[in-house]
């Protein structure tokens, strides 16, 4: 007779002893675990090898009848042609320095989420092709063999990996696990393996500018929308100049926060800023999304997407780029861009801003200036009025994005900022900022609905020490540098701290800056009231 | 009063096996670093086992616990429980896992008060009750999640969309379908 399992039957996830090696127990593709596949039309659009349909849950994933042989002369060429990969392949002595540092493998626990074993999928497979003693001791010196569950096994886990490099801090050899994942899924592609919410945002960003793929006078319209909600709130509509030549700056920011809120409330931030400066800037609807979703498929794709930025900036014929709160475009910009693109246009100069004369040297290779270094530096000359009493009922800390804090080094610019546009500023723990910075758990074209569940233990780390700080200092809000990040951390906040509210820095900056003519100001960007306005004062300004 | 007494003598054994039958419900491979490394922000998911364990244990001894109290001590626990990949019955009925570890080192010692060892263990009940719903609070919350994030990617979208329709002339679309 049948038997009902005992409680601790039911309850034990695992046997005592997994009857397999690490490398042979497979992944399961759980709903809320694995993005949703591309669309072949996507696909063949943009030229992109061995367009097929395929579904990551299904046992057979449809692989181009050679897809071993295409996959192993791919890894091959790769190895020739970036040598830093072939170096990441060799010097790894697994001394496991990196293991704990992921926010995958913190909030999945994991093991192929540390960093050294998900690049050993990879690295196990070259043994075996590239090096003398895999080729003649196989399994025994960690080497083994393509084949179908391998792929899957690659394809999972370079899913399950932000490229947030925060693993590669405490790599004692400086290993780039980032770069480990690039060329994976670099490699999934060449067998025609993509997730939807990365390639879709590349075809619209190659056909009409934008992630969404608007067309350029809507595009147009709804930045004008938001320039009608700047006057709502202050009195002034701000200038709103697109795909105009001859002035000296092009700004450039995620087109993230032209539809999604809250990023557009920063978006509003910069309108008002540049009107306020009287700036001479044009948008671009040709290059309206700084943020480059190729970097999450291939070199190529990558190279194609950014080419946009220099190319607009030579025909508009602009002086420099500031660009915008974004994350990874800074580390494509900083890292990428001379050998994708370089070097800049002749137009092109080291970029001086036009309000205090700073020039800004580090940006004499790209000509392109971060909005926050250019604000800093603002405020650093007193060339604004902050009032910054308008964001008392914020107490906020900061969440150091990826790039920007790894890639770029840009630590105190903000905190400078944030520290001149409110009172109350606290920061998170010391492991979990700055360089050490977590993740927000869905950068590198992560943040999409259907894995919410594998966003929120990967957001973990990040969510627990928000968590933290608002507990102990009543923290209520988190300032941010990044796009992705205002659209991955509300859920975050919402789940692991409810109550905490997300922005852009620059919707902060404009809450508190004081503009030249302006009307009383009793709301803030989201016309949500200011505390700290008299109801008298109030209705009278209403009634003028 | 006497099985506050006794329980306290076991506090610290009871805790560390729960804690312990808790991380075995991860993989093998992870469990070094899960036992070993003791800060809460580098190791988030131990911190919150062993936060679990002593509001357990305390609430389990017939404290006077506030139900607020345990959930708050209980909370991340159940978080995260609720978004790795557990079926519901691992993910909260690891507080039962208390039960076993019981019947070992408390019931021998109070074979002549049985009533009052049962109580233990309905008080075992009644915080895997708790748990199971804050555990299902947490997963109508990330389906909700979902929702709004869909609708936030395309708010201005909407709102423009909404805009054009206002601004046309009704004759406009008056006319659509009629033949």
């Amino acid at each position: 007779m049948a038997k009902l399992p005992t409680p601790q039957m039911l309850m034990a996830s695992r046997p005592e002893l997994p009857k397999e090696s690490w490398l042979d127990t497979k992944p399961q593709f759980a709903p809320g675990s694995y993005c949703y596949s591309e669309k072949k039309e996507t696909m063949e659009l943009l030229h992109m090898p061995n367009p097929h349909d395929w579904d990551p849950s299904a046992e057979d994933w449809n692989l181009p009848e050679n897809w071993e042989q295409i996959l192993c002369d791919a890894f091959e060429e790769r190895l020739e042609k970036h040598r830093s990969l072939k170096l990441f392949m060799d010097i790894c002595v697994r001394c496991g320095a990196c293991a704990d540092k992921c926010h995958f493998f913190l909030g999945t626990n994991d093991p192929k989420n540390m960093p050294v074993l998900r690049a050993e999928l990879l690295r196990s497979l070259y043994r075996r092709d590239h090096t003398m003693l895999g080729k003649l001791l196989g399994k025994k010196v960690g080497a083994r063999s393509w084949d179908k569950q391998v792929v899957k096994e690659l394809f999972y886990y370079a899913y399950q990996c932000t490229e947030c490099r925060r693993c590669s801090l405490f790599c004692p050899y400086g290993i780039d696990t980032a770069e480990i994942t690039a060329i994976v899924r670099e490699l999934m592609h060449e067998v025609g393996l993509g997730t939807h919410w990365i390639m879709d945002p590349v075809k619209n960003c190659s056909f009409t500018g934008n992630h969404l793929g608007i067309k350029p006078h809507s595009f147009k319209e709804i930045v004008e929308m938001l320039a009608d909600d700047c006057e709502t709130v202050t009195g002034i509509r701000p200038k709103t100049p697109f795909n105009e030549k001859g002035h000296e700056i092009l700004f450039i920011t995620p087109s993230g926060d032209v539809f999604a809120d809250p990023g557009i409330y920063t978006f509003m931030g910069y309108l008002l800023l540049f009107h306020e400066l009287d700036l001479d800037y044009t948008f671009s609807t040709y290059a309206s999304e700084g943020g480059n979703f190729g970097s999450f498929t291939t070199f190529n794709m990558a190279k194609k997407l950014n080419a946009k930025m220099y190319a607009e900036a030579e025909r508009l014929g602009v002086k420099w780029i500031l660009g915008g709160e974004c994350g990874h475009m800074w580390r494509v910009v900083n890292q990428y861009m001379a050998t994708y693109n370089g070097p800049s246009p002749a137009n092109m100069v080291t970029p001086k801003s036009p309000i205090t004369g700073t020039v800004f040297k580090n940006a004499a290779a790209t000509k392109m200036v971060h909005i926050t270094e250019f604000t800093a530096d603002l405020i650093r000359h007193g060339k604004l009025n902050l009032d910054p009493s308008r964001n008392d009922h914020i107490i906020t800390t900061f969440h150091d994005s990826c790039n920007p804090a790894r890639a770029m080094g840009l630590l105190e610019e903000p905190r400078y900022i944030l520290k001149h546009v409110c009172n109350h500023f606290v920061e998170m723990p010391e492991n979990t900022i700055r360089e050490q910075t977590f993740c927000c758990g869905a950068g590198s074209g992560l943040n999409t609905e259907e894995i919410m569940e594998l966003r929120m233990r990967s957001g973990m780390p990040r969510g627990n020490a928000l968590r933290y700080v608002q507990q102990k200092y009543g923290v209520n809000h988190m300032a941010c540098v990044c796009a992705i990040d205002r659209a991955t951390l509300p859920p975050l906040a919402n789940y692991w701290a409810p109550g905490v509210n997300v922005s852009g820095l620059h919707e902060l900056v404009a809450n508190a800056l004081v503009m030249k003519g302006e009307a009383k100001r009793t709301m803030d960007l989201r016309q949500e009231d200011l505390p700290n306005v008299d109801a008298d004062e109030a209705e009278a300004e209403e009634g003028r | 009063m006497q099985t506050a007494k006794l329980l306290a003598n076991l506090k610290d054994s009871l805790t560390e096996q729960w804690t312990q039958a808790v991380f075995a419900s991860y993989p093998e491979k992870s469990l070094p670093f899960l036992k070993t490394q003791k800060d809460p922000f580098a190791n988030p998911v131990a911190s919150m086992i062993r936060e679990a364990a002593a509001v357990l244990f305390d609430a389990l001894a017939g404290q006077d616990m506030d139900v607020e109290k345990v959930k708050t001590a209980l909370d991340r626990f159940v978080k995260i429980r609720a978004v790795q990949e557990f079926t519901p019955s691992q993910a909260v009925g690891v507080i039962y896992l208390l039960k076993p570890l019981l019947r070992k080192q408390l019931l021998p010692e109070m074979q002549k008060q049985l009533d009052a060892y049962l109580e233990v263990e309905s008080r075992v009940d009644s915080l895997a009750l708790l748990a199971f719903d804050m555990y299902m609070t947490d997963k109508e919350r990330v389906a909700e999640i979902r929702v709004t994030e869909i609708r936030n990617q395309y708010a201005q979208l909407k709102r423009w969309a909404q805009h054009l329709n206002a601004q046309a002339p009704l004759g406009e679309f008056a006319g659509c379908g009629q033949s």
